[in-house]
């Protein structure tokens, strides 16, 4: 809430005296920004981000948010935590169309931050953020559009198989796959003690959506990707091959039944609860997934059992077989957010603000070395595979930007169904950026 | 609701009236002059209110429907009819049209089961018993419930292996089993069930209404010139409550066509994005504005609108026509 | 048929034959209409793990805290609060608005009735999802956005068309003679339609307002665009913020929404009694 004018004038002066006396604490880097109106006037910033889930994660935010007041007193930061798809798909959207967008919005990158450049909606933050910018490294392009910063990114991991070591070894499985081939023969073993081998959110698309997009990373050469990103080009046949790939798998029937009614991470019916309980033994997922299987347990904790490898290659296959496909989450500043806005997004993603982001267990921060501060023994496995990895690729969707995206993932999930056929995605996707 | 009337005029009645203690009645042009201002003033505010929060948003979503329109900003780039007839129209999308055939199942199921089966209800729970109330309340239940409790229930019971899969187990009847939601044929007739479900209760309420109406004197007079109860339902009771039966059909029909909240609670995106169980209102949702095609959104809902329209046209025609015949034509104007 | 000629009888006496089959058929159906809403309120006494782990048990230990937690949250009780103005305020509303403009499509010629009475029907025909938007705009240029009032207008005025298309019929249903013999008596129609009319229509009012009070109670889109402040939040919106905060917490929105739909079963409750006691005997010579 706004403060009044007077007690606005005496905030500031308290705050004068205090950064005078005390310096910054926290991670403010480098450059207090030219605007010599800096932190003179009160502000409150609207932040909206992700993290609903009552827990450590969203105590961080609230403890950054109260450091960052606590720092600079004449910034109030008022959070609003919102579950990612609405907050993605729908209150996002609706809010930069009204007068009064969140100023700290959560952004994913890619083709949706193009789309949001395009009409305006986003603060270009590219001057004050080099430094910041370096210290991250390579996923920070993802947050940016033709070459300028528009957002940065405090989490990135890869995708892969959370798995159910205990399950294995009951199955006889010996050494986590690395290629596809071990992967369907784990498969035939799980069948045979009676466990589900994997769990796949087919409900909600995406989670099934996933399998295609990391069998086109692995048959399609990089370029063809980027120029599928960023030309809508999709004519080499690796596409189709993908599609091919995903129905020979889906031969093998390595799925629980009825997946096209099982929902990814909502509550108690998802697929990431059918691993948590011991019900299905794998699932392809992001780097999120603990955190989601941790409250779906009955005693609110991460299973013990779990651990992950990444997607297998694809034997004969023509594209990396270390490209690991991975998405992050980061924030932007709304266009009309005050100054102030930036210096926070700095200070999201300042080295101590990023090992204790990576204390939490919520994701892997980005900011180069802080992932010592991960107590996870899985996410420092992922961390370990997102930095052995010869290449990283945005979520297909998010790279192809949304309207592409949707209408692919809805062929996908007719090949799941076993209604859609390998042409058919590359047909959709054809269809969608003609329009 | 009321049999035959007579058809003496008030005019008559007027005239033969003996001109007693009432004062000389104002002249007629008075009378139209202060039946205008009953007639403004009684309906003035609603229509206001009406016109102003649910026509002109209408409107303007038709305008929204001829462009092509992310939702960002202002619609800048027109397309015409496009959005309906074009090649990314919603007519050439096969997945549009199995939401209107989904549309068309639900109208023909639900106006076949809940009306039958309300009405049976009706006439069962109007007869004075203990705990009446009672069960009236529990009958009504699920009509209060909010969708999403609705959608997350239903979840639950028809997981595989769930509460309904175990009670049909349990009954012996455990070949039927099937993913409710998730086997294709088979999810938009477990969207009929759950929609039966949750609004036979609004039906049953209407017509529990339409026989509080009936006066008690007609069926105790039925039942005394000896007729069983039976008789007396269907002689007396059922046809009194002819117009609450076809304005119930009414609402039904109208309400399948825009049905929305039930089917995107308790079907998941994917069975929806495959056309097994969508009604044009969740197409709208999901194909426009889920999408950021709000040009294409909106063309979505006209069409549903020129539907209901033209089916609510279609049932005053040929349904209504005669409740609105019976009580008013013979009134005389005046 | 003469209305005059009956003695008012006593009430009906329960049925001696017969009953038995009665009741069998009421917990038949009370049965099949609730047990699925008895597994959402037992599932209020699980932790969305039980859940995950057996969606088809019983309580298994029996949790307490998920209720407590939904109760002692301040915001549930500001949310029934906010719940219960716009609802009451929505139905007064509609209910007003709703019968006078009925009385006058029931009972009046005139012409451009039918028309009028197409114009208020149009309103049934249009998805409200697509409207919400352009509605929105328009509530924040009136600055009604982010007010009680901002939710209870447009209620009512989406309300207002089913309202209508229930009562016209039953106003019309009156005969004539009860309209001409106050005529008669000195009144005109507008006292007609005050004190002998409306309380004559009790039950449909009644059908009419709880229908219109389920609506508001349970309207999710229009709120959830409307109102901003998290302190004026109906109880929709809290579920949706409940479950979102708590990660899809299964239990706990099945706990929250068995005590979130009390209210509206209350007013039922109350109101039904109006419904049930509406005409008996009412219409006399």
């Amino acid at each position: 809430m706004r403060i009044t004018r007077r007690s606005g004038a005496f905030f500031a002066l308290v705050a004068s005296i205090t950064l005078a006396a005390s310096g910054c604490s926290g991670g403010d880097s480098g450059n207090t920004s030219t605007g010599s109106e800096l932190y003179k006037n009160p502000v409150t910033l609207n932040w909206w981000h992700n993290a609903n889930q009552a827990g450590p994660f969203q105590t961080l935010w609230q403890k950054v948010a109260d450091d960052f007041h606590a720092a600079h007193p004449t910034v109030t930061i008022k959070i609003t935590a919102i579950e990612t798809n609405d907050l993605q798909r729908n209150r996002i959207p609706a809010a930069l169309l009204s007068s009064s967008p969140p100023d700290i919005l959560q952004a994913w990158g890619g083709g949706e931050m193009v789309e949001q450049v395009k009409a305006d909606y986003l603060k270009d933050i590219t001057a004050d953020t080099k430094a910041e910018v370096a210290a991250i490294g390579a996923a920070s392009k993802i947050w940016s559009v033709d070459g300028k910063q528009y957002g940065l990114p405090f989490s990135f991991g890869t995708e892969g198989f959370w798995y159910n070591k205990d399950q294995f070894t009951k199955a006889g499985i010996a050494a986590a796959p690395t290629t596809l081939d071990e992967l369907n023969a784990a498969v035939t073993k799980l069948k045979a003690i009676n466990v589900t081998p994997i769990a796949v959110g087919a409900g909600d698309k995406w989670p099934a959506a996933h399998w295609w997009y990391n069998f086109a990373v692995r048959e399609c050469p990089a370029a063809a990707l980027s120029d599928a990103s960023t030309k809508s080009v999709f004519d080499d046949p690796c596409f189709v091959k993908a599609g091919d790939d995903l129905k020979t798998f889906l031969g093998t029937k390595p799925f629980q039944p009825n997946f096209l009614a099982t929902p990814g991470q909502a509550g108690a019916t998802s697929s990431a609860g059918l691993v948590a309980n011991g019900k299905a033994a794998m699932e392809l997922m992001g780097h999120w997934n603990g955190g989601v299987m941790q409250t779906l347990t009955p005693d609110q904790k991460a299973p013990t059992f779990l651990s992950w490898f990444p997607f297998p290659s694809v034997p004969g296959a023509g594209g990396g077989q270390n490209t690991q496909m991975g998405g992050g989450d980061g924030f932007a500043c709304s266009k009309k957010a005050p100054a102030e806005c930036v210096e926070f997004l700095k200070y999201i993603v300042s080295p101590d603000v990023q090992k204790a982001f990576a204390a939490t267990g919520s994701g892997i921060p980005t900011v180069k070395g802080s992932e010592a501060g991960l107590a996870d023994p899985v996410l420092q496995t992922i961390a370990k595979a997102t930095q052995s990895a010869e290449g990283v690729q945005l979520w297909l969707d998010t790279a192809f930007g949304a309207k592409s995206g949707t209408a692919m993932n809805d062929a996908i999930v007719a090949i799941f169904a076993d209604k859609g056929t390998p042409q058919g995605v590359v047909d959709a996707l054809k269809k969608a950026t003609a329009r | 609701m009321t049999t035959a009337e007579p058809t003496v005029s008030l005019a008559d009645r007027a005239d033969a009236r003996p001109a007693g203690p009432r004062p000389a009645r104002s002249s007629r042009a008075a009378r139209t002059r202060r039946k205008w201002y009953e007639i403004i003033g009684l309906t003035g505010p609603a229509a206001i209110v009406f016109a102003v929060f649910v026509l002109a948003p209408m409107g303007f979503a038709v305008y929204y429907s001829l462009y092509r329109w992310s939702g960002y900003g202002w619609p800048t780039e027109f397309r015409g009819l496009e959005n309906y007839f074009g090649p990314y129209g919603a007519f050439r999308d096969p997945i549009f049209l199995d939401a209107l055939r989904n549309n068309g199942i639900i109208l023909a199921g639900s106006l076949a089961i809940q009306g039958p089966l309300a009405l049976a209800m009706a006439l069962l729970l109007n007869r004075r018993f203990r705990g009446r109330s009672v069960f009236r309340l529990l009958v009504f239940v699920p009509y209060v419930l909010s969708e999403v409790t609705v959608g997350i229930m239903w979840q639950l019971i028809l997981l595989r292996d769930g509460t309904a899969d175990t009670v049909l187990t349990n009954l012996g009847l455990g070949s039927l089993i099937t993913g409710w939601l998730a086997n294709l044929d088979v999810v938009i007739w477990t969207m009929l069930f759950i929609l039966t479900w949750k609004y036979t209760g609004f039906a049953l309420i209407l017509f529990l209404a339409g026989l509080a109406n009936i006066p008690n004197e007609l069926t105790e007079a039925a039942a005394i010139d000896g007729a069983s109860w039976w008789q007396t339902q269907r002689y007396v009771t059922i046809p009194m409550l002819g117009s609450t039966i076809r304005i119930w059909m009414f609402l039904s029909m109208i309400g399948s066509l825009q049905v929305f909240d039930v089917i995107w609670v308790a079907s998941t995106p994917a069975v929806r994005s495959l056309g097994a169980s969508n009604s044009m209102a969740t197409y709208m949702v999901d194909h426009g504005f889920n999408q950021r095609e709000w040009g294409y959104g909106n063309a979505v809902a006209v069409i549903l609108f020129v539907i209901s329209f033209i089916a609510a046209l279609l049932f005053q025609r040929f349904v209504l026509r005669r409740d609105v015949e019976g009580a008013l034509t013979r009134r005389v104007k005046h | 048929m003469a209305l005059t000629a009956l003695p008012s009888t006593p009430p009906q006496r329960p049925f001696a034959w017969g009953s038995p089959i009665t009741y069998a058929l009421a917990l038949a159906v009370a049965a099949v209409s609730f047990a699925p809403v008895v597994y959402v309120i037992l599932g209020g006494f699980r932790t969305t793990g039980q859940l995950a782990a057996d969606p088809a048990g019983l309580p298994n230990p029996w949790v307490w805290h998920t209720y407590a937690d939904v109760i002692t949250q301040s915001r549930f009780w500001s949310q029934v609060l906010n719940s219960t103005i716009v609802a009451l305020s929505t139905t007064l509303g509609v209910v007003v608005l709703g019968v006078c403009a009925a009385f006058v499509l029931a009972r009046y010629r005139f012409r451009g009735r039918e028309g009028l009475y197409t114009f208020f029907t149009i309103g049934l025909l249009f998805p409200a999802a697509a409207g919400i938007l352009p509605l929105y705009l328009l509530l924040r240029d009136l600055d009604l956005a982010n007010t009680y009032l901002g939710v209870i207008i447009p209620q009512v005025a989406f309300q207002l068309p089913l309202t209508i298309v229930i009562l016209r019929p039953f106003l019309a249903a009156f005969p004539m003679e009860l309209e001409d013999a106050a005529l008669i008596d000195g009144a005109d129609r507008l006292s007609f339609f005050w004190r002998i009319l409306l309380p004559l229509s009790r039950p449909a009012l009644v059908t009419v307002a709880v229908l219109a009070f389920v609506a508001s109670w349970n309207a999710f889109l229009l709120p959830l665009l409307v109102l901003q402040d998290e302190s004026l939040h109906t109880l929709p919106l809290g579920v949706q913020n409940f479950s979102a905060e708590h990660s899809q917490d299964t239990a706990g929105i099945l706990a929250f929404t068995s005590l979130a739909m009390m209210p509206a079963l209350l007013f039922f409750s109350l109101a039904e009694r109006q419904i049930v006691g509406g005409l008996q005997g009412a219409v006399k010579g």
